[in-house]
């Protein structure tokens, strides 16, 4: 799931500038994406098959005893890739987004770029390793390439302004992840290890004092970086804009990738540290001012994109507070409003796209009267609206009661009511810049262009609403894949 | 001073001074050494945590005890991870100052209030 995308994205490369091959070859590689996770089987993978000394019993009978009868025999050697029901549905929707933003990408590009669809192919796999490693150095290594993918989408994008953004995003990005692999280098100073489970281990049998200082610190800095992954505030600005200098099916991936990173650094911040009553009153103080902040601040936006990003930092929120109630049935909703808001700012940027590739114009006063150029995008586009902002039977509507549910049952009914209005004041920011750029009467000085919009932009939108009316229809299937995710999680915290 | 403790104590003042360059000056590429700095401050102080006082390389030679090798070696881990760090982090070094030059070719400054807006 790994290595089938970064060999895509190398050969992809490869193909530079030979435009009908790229196409061909990007549709056919994306096709692998969401099926690989379906066929996968669950369990855990050693790199290089060293597994724990205890369950390798040829290896262990040439080592000394004071190896094989301690607390050795029980730690990973090597990096290890756990893969379970919850990391099925996180990679599948991860695959399903890429193979929509990639089919999307060669049909809406005049002369489709090698080196955009290498980006794509690469975040894809940093993202799949983040959500599959137990390994927090290896976690580290895929973030910064996901870091470097994301500006690789944006300087490939092409977009005015795209590299004072794209800097911007990395002189913060080269500030936050020395910090993040600050705090890893205090845990592996405090517990010797890398591996989650390990660390884990060594502070529940207490091998190590869970009350060190150095691990607070630690805590803290790994919180930055998460901040920073995934678009928190005070870094919500700089993603937004990130968004906002990308081609639509590259906003698409980069909101994947940001929600991803967001759920993968918060459950390792959840599994180590839940001890810490702080780290999850620091999860749901985060959350929470990630929701007002990101939906206030969508309402003033005048540029689409710009709006929709702000709405998804807004979003995160929500899955935050999921994660920071810290009960089995908070994390699960949190995960599912997660997967429902991958899809659901994927269709929207997608969409929106559409508006983008007819006028050119991305910003809210100079558009108007595309409802009558395309009345059945801006439908799609509208449940799309609908979807994010939790209008029953769709997808967030379930996972925005589920949540309203657990934030009431966990004792903080107060969350569940600001939820309820920041729902409304995101239902009413997406009408307003529906109307705008559909329904009001078309500026004259608007040029729209005759050409029919590719059939593939269609059929990507059509498909992210099906799954999100199936989810929505159907939440308990869904939940099913996360349960026991959510389950283990909250007993580490309880 | 112990040399752990050394490493430790220089590797913050890395991290500070890279943090003070980034933020406090104006030139492009002096924020990009300072980013340098605290790489390296990250970097150093990774490699810290696997100093051994009087400890041998890790290396396993023909001859040696198990016992007296596992007692005296140097922990490996942190070697390993700095070793990929660096590399990341020429990675992003490459691309950021790549973006430098194109933006130097279109504004022709490296000052950056002007060529960032701030």
């Amino acid at each position: 799931m790994v290595i089938v995308p970064i060999l895509c994205a190398l050969f992809l490369n490869l193909l530079h500038k030979k435009d009908r091959a790229i196409k061909a070859v990007t549709i056919i590689l994306a096709l692998a994406l969401p099926a690989l996770p379906l066929l996968a089987n669950y369990g855990f993978h050693y790199f290089g098959g060293y597994e724990p000394l205890l369950q390798n019993p040829t290896l262990s009978s040439n080592l000394p005893s004071f190896i094989t009868g301690g607390v050795l025999s029980t730690f990973h050697p090597a990096i290890t890739y756990s893969f379970q029901s919850a990391q099925q549905l996180f990679v599948f929707i991860l695959g399903l987004v890429g193979l929509l933003a990639l089919f999307t990408s060669v049909y809406e590009t005049r002369r489709p770029s090698g080196v955009y669809a290498y980006m794509l192919f690469m975040g894809i796999a940093a993202m799949t390793a983040i959500l599959l490693t137990d390994d927090i150095f290896n976690l580290y290594v895929f973030f910064e390439i996901a870091a470097l993918a994301t500006v690789g989408i944006v300087l490939v994008s092409n977009i005015k302004g795209n590299y004072e953004t794209a800097l911007k995003y990395m002189i913060l990005g080269s500030v936050a992840a020395p910090l993040l692999l600050l705090g890893i280098a205090l845990l592996l100073g405090v517990t010797g290890n890398v591996n989650i489970t390990d660390i884990i281990y060594s502070l529940k049998t207490g091998m190590v004092d869970p009350q060190n200082p150095v691990l607070l610190m630690a805590c803290g800095l790994i919180v930055f970086g998460w901040l920073y992954g995934s678009g928190l505030p005070p870094f919500h600005t700089i993603k937004s804009a990130i968004y906002s200098k990308a081609l639509p099916s590259g906003s698409a991936m980069i909101q994947a990738f940001s929600v991803f990173t967001f759920i993968a650094l918060g459950i390792v911040i959840l599994r180590i540290f839940s001890y810490l009553p702080l780290s999850q009153w620091v999860i749901l103080g985060v959350s929470l001012l990630a929701m007002i902040l990101g939906i206030t601040m969508a309402i003033v936006q005048t540029d689409i994109k710009r709006m929709i990003g702000f709405l998804a930092v807004g979003e995160l929120g929500y899955i935050g507070i999921g994660l920071g109630l810290g009960t089995a049935f908070g994390i699960t909703a949190g995960l599912f409003q997660a997967v429902n808001e991958v899809m659901i700012t994927a269709l929207l940027f997608i969409g929106f796209g559409v508006v983008l590739y007819q006028t050119g114009v991305s910003d809210t006063r100079k558009l108007g009267g595309l409802m009558f150029r395309n009345p059945g995008v801006a439908l799609l586009v509208l449940l799309g609206g609908f979807a994010m902002a939790g209008v029953p039977p769709l997808n967030a509507f379930q996972s925005k009661l589920m949540l309203i549910q657990a934030s009431i049952d966990a004792g903080f009914p107060e969350l569940g009511v600001i939820m309820i209005l920041l729902s409304i004041v995101t239902f009413m920011t997406f009408m307003k810049a529906f109307h705008t750029v559909y329904l009001r009467p078309k500026p004259a000085d608007l040029e729209i262009k005759t050409e029919t919009i590719p059939k593939a932009t269609v059929i990507s939108i059509v498909v992210l609403l099906v799954v999100c009316i199936i989810f929505g229809l159907f939440p308990h299937y869904v939940t099913s894949y996360l349960q026991p995710l959510a389950t283990s999680l909250a007993g580490g915290v309880a | 001073m112990d040399v752990q403790l050394g490493s430790l104590l220089t590797a913050v003042a890395l991290i500070v001074i890279g943090i003070f360059a980034t933020a406090f000056l104006d030139n492009l590429i002096k924020k990009i050494i300072g980013l340098a700095f605290i790489g390296d401050g990250a970097n150093l102080f990774l490699i810290a945590m696997g100093y051994k006082p009087g400890g041998i390389v890790y290396i396993y030679l023909p001859g040696m005890a198990a016992d007296w090798f596992a007692q005296n070696a140097a922990y490996p881990l942190p070697f390993a991870l700095v070793l990929t760090s660096i590399v990341i982090g020429a990675s992003t070094m490459a691309v950021m100052l790549g973006i430098i030059i194109v933006l130097y070719k279109k504004k022709g400054s490296l000052s950056a209030a002007k060529v960032l807006g701030e």
